[in-house]
């Protein structure tokens, strides 16, 4: 329909300048007169060239192209989108890599302190237990010591008694001179070594 | 060695056109006896002055074809065809320019059509377009995404074929004029007007579509931040410089483009004329040499207004495409 009215107009279009150079006639010589029926051969020519080039030549070209930059396009935006997916990746690695360092570190910082709190206890243990020994084998000493002086000062008494027996050796009631040694012995203070 | 090998090629680049030339003057000289016929002063007129450069830059019922007599050039008679259209007697012959139109279309077709195909192959065999078809892509690309495209504004890309034939048929049409036995059709007014009036009618239409009822302001100048005086007074002058600004544009295609190629043509060929007057090898020498300097420049001329004239009439559709606030 467009089609057809542009033609029509078109083939209008010239008609004045064809009546005027058909008064001009056979002066077909003038470089600057339009000629009708060249004109017309041109306009015909031409339209029929538009639509068949439009149709044959151009329409597949433009077509070809676009459908090829379309591809282009696509592939130059998946490329864009995969290496941005490849950035975000790595930056998700990198960010894993500098945890598990993190957690490392903090693992082995863990360990190091559990470490030392263990060998300390044990070094407290170890005092404590040592300290424990020491103070039963002083108690021990102390008490054999004890038992030691009084078996000792038994049998000074005895010793005492026999030898002073033998120094008086007569009359001297038994009774009375040991209890007068004991009472003397008890009041004298024993000398710690 | 070098410079022996350029000037046998320069002799024989200026051979083909000499020859065609020496063949025309020939042709040329039987038409005028026959036509001037009638004329009482047809010898003089024959002995003086033969008129060689306008018929060969002009349009004609003949063409000349390559064979193998003297010159190597043969005129063939083209058919009169007139229609009689209410009255009216239109001259519808297919004349040389018709014939050289026809050529460049076919070979626009040929060309693009036969890349297009092999372009469509490729993609589908290996993703992308080689050789001649990647060649033909470039070009069509250029010209539509940096020429047509840009220029059209925004959803400005179904005008794009429109822009892509008109450049590559006025290209073939231009390229055409630089071979042997060939004639340049963009060098006649009659066919530069019907392409700019073509672009004229597709601009007034582009215009009509994006701005519907609002495209009477590209015709009617009224503007309505002025007062109502000043309205009616800039309405009465502006208005028509607002519609010989439209008829400018086509007017401007026109011209440009049939007196480019036009004038480029007439050098060359008055450089190759005066060998012919000079009738001097040793002279005759500086003339080839700057015809063939010529020909260098009217192939990139070829090219260069094809783009213009593809390039502006972007520019103009894009500029009627623009709301005018």
């Amino acid at each position: 329909m467009r089609a057809s009215l542009i033609a029509a107009s078109l083939v209008l279009a010239p008609s004045p300048l064809l009546a005027q150079a058909e008064e001009h006639g056979a002066s077909k010589g003038g470089l600057l007169d339009p000629h009708g029926g060249l004109m017309i051969w041109t306009l015909l020519i031409f339209v029929a060239l538009f639509f068949i080039l439009s149709k044959f030549a151009f329409g597949p070209i433009t077509r070809a192209v676009e459908a090829r930059e379309q591809a282009l396009q696509e592939a130059l935006d998946r490329a864009r989108k995969d290496r941005e997916e490849a950035t975000r990746l790595m930056a998700e690695h990198a960010k894993q890599l500098e945890g598990a360092r993190a957690e490392a570190q903090r693992i082995i910082a863990e360990g190091r302190a559990v470490g030392e709190k263990l060998r300390s206890e044990m070094v407290e243990q170890t005092r404590v237990q040592q300290q424990d020994m020491l103070d039963r084998a002083r108690n021990e000493i102390n008490a054999e010591r004890e038992k030691a002086i009084a078996e000792l000062r038994a049998e000074a008494v005895d010793l005492a008694i026999a030898g002073a027996s033998k120094v008086i050796e007569k009359n001297l009631d038994d009774q009375t001179n040991r209890r007068l040694v004991e009472n003397y012995l008890s009041g004298a203070p024993v000398r710690r070594n | 060695m070098k410079f022996a090998r350029l000037l046998v090629t320069v002799l024989l680049v200026l051979a083909a056109p000499a020859a065609t030339l020496a063949a025309q003057e020939h042709g040329t000289a039987v038409a005028a006896d026959s036509a001037q016929g009638v004329v009482p002063q047809a010898t003089e007129a024959q002995t003086q002055n033969v008129d060689i450069i306008t018929p060969h830059i002009t349009d004609a019922n003949a063409i000349d074809l390559p064979c193998l007599n003297a010159g190597f050039v043969c005129e063939v008679e083209l058919p009169r065809w007139t229609v009689n259209v209410g009255g009216h007697i239109v001259d519808l012959s297919p004349t040389k320019h018709v014939v050289m139109l026809l050529v460049a279309a076919l070979l626009c077709c040929a060309v693009l059509i036969t890349a297009a195909r092999a372009h469509e192959r490729h993609t589908h065999a290996i993703g992308r377009p080689k050789g001649f078809a990647a060649g033909i892509e470039a070009m069509v690309l250029y010209i539509r995404n940096e020429v047509a495209v840009p220029n059209l504004g925004p959803h400005g890309e179904k005008y794009a074929p429109f822009i892509l034939t008109l450049f590559f048929f006025i290209l073939f049409a231009n390229l055409l004029g630089l071979i042997p036995y060939g004639s340049t059709a963009t060098g006649n007014v009659s066919v530069t007007l019907t392409l700019a009036l073509v672009t004229f009618v597709v601009v007034e239409l582009a215009g009509i579509r994006s701005q519907g009822i609002g495209y009477l302001n590209t015709i009617f100048y009224w503007n309505k931040d002025l007062p109502l005086l000043m309205r009616i007074i800039m309405f009465v002058v502006m208005t028509p410089v607002e519609i010989v600004g439209k008829l400018t544009k086509p007017f401007a295609l026109t011209i440009r483009l049939f007196a480019n190629m036009t004038a480029g043509h007439i050098v060359v060929l008055a450089l190759i004329g005066l060998i012919f007057l000079f009738k001097s090898y040793v002279i005759g020498l500086a003339p080839a040499l700057m015809a063939t300097a010529i020909m260098l420049l009217e192939l990139f001329v070829a090219f260069l207004q094809a783009y213009i004239f593809a390039m502006l009439s972007a520019v103009f559709i894009g500029q009627i495409r623009e709301v005018h606030h």
